[in-house]
């Protein structure tokens, strides 16, 4: 490469370092915090960068063993993963039946569940917590298990619906030639070969079910029901008294879920999003 | 917790076991297995917690009622608590802070002869616990204890400059303008947050002033009391405190004295007990003294806690029973209270010169003998309109306009209106 | 089958219970109806339904454990004589417009850079995505460290690097500082989403295009202006309506940086109805407030439906 261009791509990558910092300052610094020692955590001539007086254990100790954070975690993996499931069992025969078969009213449905996808959930959540106290469900987190599918399945049955579309006709009319029905079809051939696809609406609704805050704080208050999100925001201050450190340490361990799934997934992440868009 | 059944009940020692029943006068219904569940708030003093929970497993081995005790944060209880009143369905005692007896009135029993019996043994509740747990002549709730706020001083620094513990609200301006002037001013929040209300209000009292008459309808707040307070709150400003002071929220004032910024403070001992949990050198030179007073006396704001039972609950016997385990033995109440580490302060007359006090000698002023004590809105009843004013800073917004350069006149002038649309509904 | 050379049919047996399920099921009407119906039943349910019951409710003085009556729009016109919801009305159009605006204008800038040949490509696209997929509520509270009143790391690298004097703003306690950390908070969250859609946009533009263009003489401005601009269009276009009606709805960051404070300066429509609905008890005003969101939504939808989505289902 000839030098002007070496320089060129050094001025690219350098320009890029603001927007990196930007982005992965706050989690530098929460963990950072999460491992401080309380004397120097609150001493204000002490560097916020560095950790000088040596990190310690104590706020995720303190987190885990006095506090109701495992019960938290537990309420949110149990709520995150039966959402994900019923939504993308919901979401693909819908996205199946609206990119492939012809029926009655396809094209509003289609164009309905989208509508609903934009519907904030911050608008429903008042009338919503009172349907949710009379199916008897308040302050529980089966709530969230039956709520959380409102807003997973329109964005499951819009992303599949592009993936369906992507698989030839051929491909199916193959099989129900050789005398699959199209359940069968569905089953054995289409949904194989939309795997990605499937990875990638399951990782969405992981994440965004995970990432739920008004309806987990609306619906569930005591501290045995609540998720990992509301019980770090509202159980670790107590009255004027905040506990920073075992603040941090509790959004950092509860962010440990979705980091794992993003390192692995990156790639997913990324079509997942754009086609969300575009497609 | 295991259950017990009547059977093992009866073949254990049956010391502590009968004399409960024969004390509580409720013999076990034959064959039935009694529970009761309990919604309290996370404690500020989170032993308190772990206190009640070893309480509670006394309880169910002593009389044989399995007790379930669920915790909430305070912010999420009146989520909870509607809920619990919509779907009509819940727990059995829930933990009932300052105004909410008043707020749920139809929804809870009446607990007088509870109450009746813990005034005969602990003299009669303080006045903020009266005010707040007696709806319209009945007791829809047990008062427990109380935090209060207090006057919390950089000790060392009084003595230094050989200043005079405040006794009023104007030797308190005499002293902050030397705390100023050594570089250790005053922290008195005026922001939109409780802290401040908590303040305002004790200095509003204590000139003689009143938001709202304790008719519970006529707005009261354009009178020259007010004025008087806000002269002070704008002299205060000017000499004693800084501008930050303006967007404090309810944690900045323990960490400007924490850290050793502010000469004095108003606020309940959190700052202290967690300045000693932490070993900051400040500590150490953290005093408590009692509440200055005014013209129209001592007063000052506290949070009273009290237990009540909603009317929907099948268990109404078993729960009285537990608040009877819990507040009616003098020891057991004495051991809750102890937990507390002070935070948490017993909320009758006969109790006020606690043990507790002792424990440390930073907690003596805290006795605060000769002050009453109020829920916010005092002298008016704690209806919903009373608690929007409260809930809607207006106080706290007409001093921060007042020492920001709108005369007294205008600023109890707009508080007046604004306190009047609520009244208006 | 053939007998004997001669061919008899296969007794015709009267068709299964099971055999007339399955052939129903293979008939295209039926299984899409199927198929689609537990996704409408849920969505009726859950999001029809309860947003009626937004709509009854504004129109009521519902209030926590009471009956409710009928009032009309009587919510909705006493909401202006709160100071707090004309101040909630203004921040809501002041945050939308500064956040979309800001994610939009650096959202390029970002997906320009990420366009480029770049070293650790995945690493930093990766890097740059993480901010939207960590919980939000989560995050947020890191910021809220950041901005603490005393142990703030933005102030003490301000102070620092000489451009604050001291000791540095109150971030969450004065009016617009709150409003700019809020701000901030959500262009932070925000940004990946947009840089990593405007790239896919980006990179679907074919080099050739460039290419003309350079040879025709246009500079890296007007290359990006006459042909990345025009052919990004549809990806803004449809990245920005998304991004507006989030936005607009924003509740998270709001909630746990501010509260809706410093005296109201930081809340939105959600926060608010939020406030008023749960914390006060007064559902019908909570609800009216929330249903402000709605004309934006509709706006959103119909912008949506009409432009970008040009061909039908």
């Amino acid at each position: 490469m000839t030098r002007r261009k070496i320089t060129q791509r050094l001025a690219m990558h350098l320009l890029l370092v603001p927007f990196l910092v930007f982005a992965l300052f706050p989690f530098y610094h929460m963990t950072l915090t999460s491992l401080k020692q309380n004397k120097e955590l609150y001493d204000r001539t002490a560097v916020p960068l560095l950790i000088r007086q040596g990190p310690t254990l104590e706020h995720y100790t303190k987190l885990l063993w006095d506090t109701a954070f495992l019960t938290w975690t537990k309420n949110s993996l149990l709520v995150t993963v039966l959402s994900t499931f019923v939504s993308l069992v919901i979401g693909t025969v819908a996205a199946y039946a609206l990119a492939r078969l012809k029926f009655f009213g396809v094209a509003s449905l289609g164009t309905g569940i989208f509508v609903t996808y934009l519907v904030p959930t911050s608008l429903l959540f008042l009338p919503l917590a009172q349907v949710v106290n009379w199916l008897g469900l308040g302050d529980s987190k089966w709530a969230l298990v039956v709520t959380y599918p409102t807003f997973l399945v329109p964005f499951c049955t819009w992303l599949l619906m592009g993936y369906f579309r992507t698989v030839p006709k051929e491909v199916e009319e193959c099989a129900m030639v050789d005398g699959a029905t199209r359940i069968q079809a569905l089953w054995r051939i289409v949904l194989p070969i939309t795997v990605p696809g499937l990875v990638c609406a399951a990782l969405f609704a992981f994440t965004l079910s995970w990432n739920e805050f008004i309806y987990a704080l609306t619906f569930t208050s005591s501290s045995e029901q609540i998720t990992a999100s509301v019980g770090v925001t509202s159980e670790l201050v107590r009255g004027d008294i905040y506990y920073w450190g075992s603040l941090m340490a509790g959004a950092v361990l509860s962010s440990v879920p979705i980091v794992v799934l993003y390192v692995f997934f990156l790639d997913y992440y990324v079509s997942g999003l754009t086609a969300g868009a575009i497609k | 917790m295991s259950g017990i059944t009547r059977r093992h009940f009866l073949t254990t020692t049956a010391g502590t076991g009968l004399a409960g029943i024969l004390a509580t006068g409720v013999p076990p219904v034959l064959g039935q297995q009694r529970e009761v569940s309990y919604l309290c708030w996370n404690n500020f003093a989170p032993l308190m917690d772990k206190k009640l929970a070893e309480i509670g497993q006394r309880f169910t081995k002593d009389t044989g009622i399995k007790l379930k005790i669920d915790h909430i944060a305070a912010a999420q209880q009146a989520a909870k608590y509607a809920s619990e009143v919509q779907s009509q369905a819940g727990h059995d005692l829930v933990e009932m802070r300052m105004h909410f007896p008043w707020l749920y009135d139809s929804q809870l029993i009446d607990l007088g002869d509870l109450v009746a019996d813990l005034e005969k043994k602990y003299g009669k509740v303080l006045s903020s616990a009266g005010e707040t747990a007696r709806v319209r002549g009945t007791w829809r709730a047990v008062p427990q204890y109380h935090a209060m706020f207090v006057a919390t001083y950089r000790e060392d620094l009084f003595k230094k400059a050989s200043l005079k513990i405040p006794d009023t609200w104007e030797d308190l301006y005499t002293a902050g303008k030397e705390l100023k002037k050594m570089g250790h001013p005053v922290g008195i929040p005026i922001s939109q947050n409780y802290d401040s209300i908590s303040t305002a209000g004790p200095v509003l009292w204590s000139s003689g002033g009143q938001e709202v008459d304790k008719d519970g309808k006529t707005v009261r707040i354009n009178s020259p009391q007010t004025a008087q307070m806000i002269e002070w709150y704008k002299k205060m400003f000017r000499d004693c405190m800084e501008p930050e002071v303006l967007s404090w929220d309810d944690a900045s004032n323990n960490q400007a004295i924490q850290q050793g910024k502010a000469g004095w403070i108003h606020n309940p001992v959190s700052a202290y007990i967690v300045a000693k949990q932490m070993k900051l050198p400040t500590a150490d030179t953290i005093n408590h003294h009692r509440t200055p007073g005014g013209p129209a006396g001592r007063h000052e704001t506290d949070v009273p806690r009290h237990i009540g039972i909603w009317k929907f609950s099948k268990n109404a016997e078993p729960a009285k029973e537990f608040i009877r385990y819990l507040l009616g033995k003098r020891e057991t109440y004495d051991e809750f209270i102890m937990s507390a580490d002070a935070f948490n302060l017993p909320v009758y007359e006969k109790l006020q010169d606690h043990p507790v006090l002792k424990t440390d000698a930073k907690y003596a002023g805290l006795k605060a003998e000769g002050v009453q004590y109020h829920c916010y809105g005092w002298p008016a009843p704690p209806s919903d309109k009373v608690q929007l004013i409260t809930n809607s800073f207006i106080m706290p917004n007409m001093i921060a306009k007042a020492v920001t350069g709108t005369s007294t006149k205008d600023a109890m002038v707009w508080a007046e209106n604004e306190m009047k649309k609520i009244m208006a509904g | 089958m053939a007998i004997g050379g001669i061919r008899v049919a296969a007794p015709a047996s009267r068709p299964s219970l099971r055999a007339k399920v399955g052939e129903l099921l293979d008939r295209e009407q039926w299984l899409g109806s199927i198929f689609v119906s537990p996704a409408l039943v849920l969505l009726l349910l859950l999001v029809a339904y309860p947003f009626c019951m937004a709509l009854y409710f504004s129109v009521s003085n519902a209030f926590i454990g009471r009956p409710s009556h009928f009032i009309g729009v009587r919510n909705f016109i006493n909401l202006w004589e709160s100071d707090a919801f004309r101040q909630t009305f203004q921040n809501a159009f002041v945050f939308c417009g500064a956040a979309v605006g800001a994610k939009l204008v650096l959202g390029v800038s970002l997906a320009l850079l990420l366009n480029q040949q770049l070293w650790f490509k995945r690493l930093i696209r990766g890097a740059v995505l993480l901010p939207w997929v960590i919980p939000t509520a989560l995050s947020t509270l890191g910021w809220t460290w950041m901005f603490n009143s005393l142990y703030s790391v933005v102030n003490w690298t301000g102070l620092a690097l000489g451009i604050m004097d001291p000791p540095g703003p109150n971030w969450l306690g004065q009016k617009y500082y709150a409003m700019a950390a809020v701000i901030i908070v959500n262009i932070w969250r925000g940004l990946p989403f947009f840089a990593i859609t405007i790239l896919a946009g980006l990179v679907a533009i074919p080099k050739e295009l460039y290419e003309a263009a350079e040879a025709d003489g246009a500079g890296p401005f007007s290359r990006f202006w006459y042909v990345t601009l025009p052919l990004l269009k549809g990806v803004l276009a449809i990245v920005v309506l998304f991004s507006t009606i989030f936005t607009f709805s924003e509740f998270n960051i709001v909630f746990v940086l501010t509260h809706g404070g410093p005296i109201n300066s930081t809340h939105l429509f959600a926060t608010l109805a939020r406030q008023v609905g749960l914390e006060t008890g007064r559902i019908g005003e909570g609800a009216a407030i929330s249903l402000y969101l709605f004309p934006v939504l509709m706006l959103v939808v119909w912008a949506q439906l009409r432009f970008v989505r040009k061909q039908a289902y």
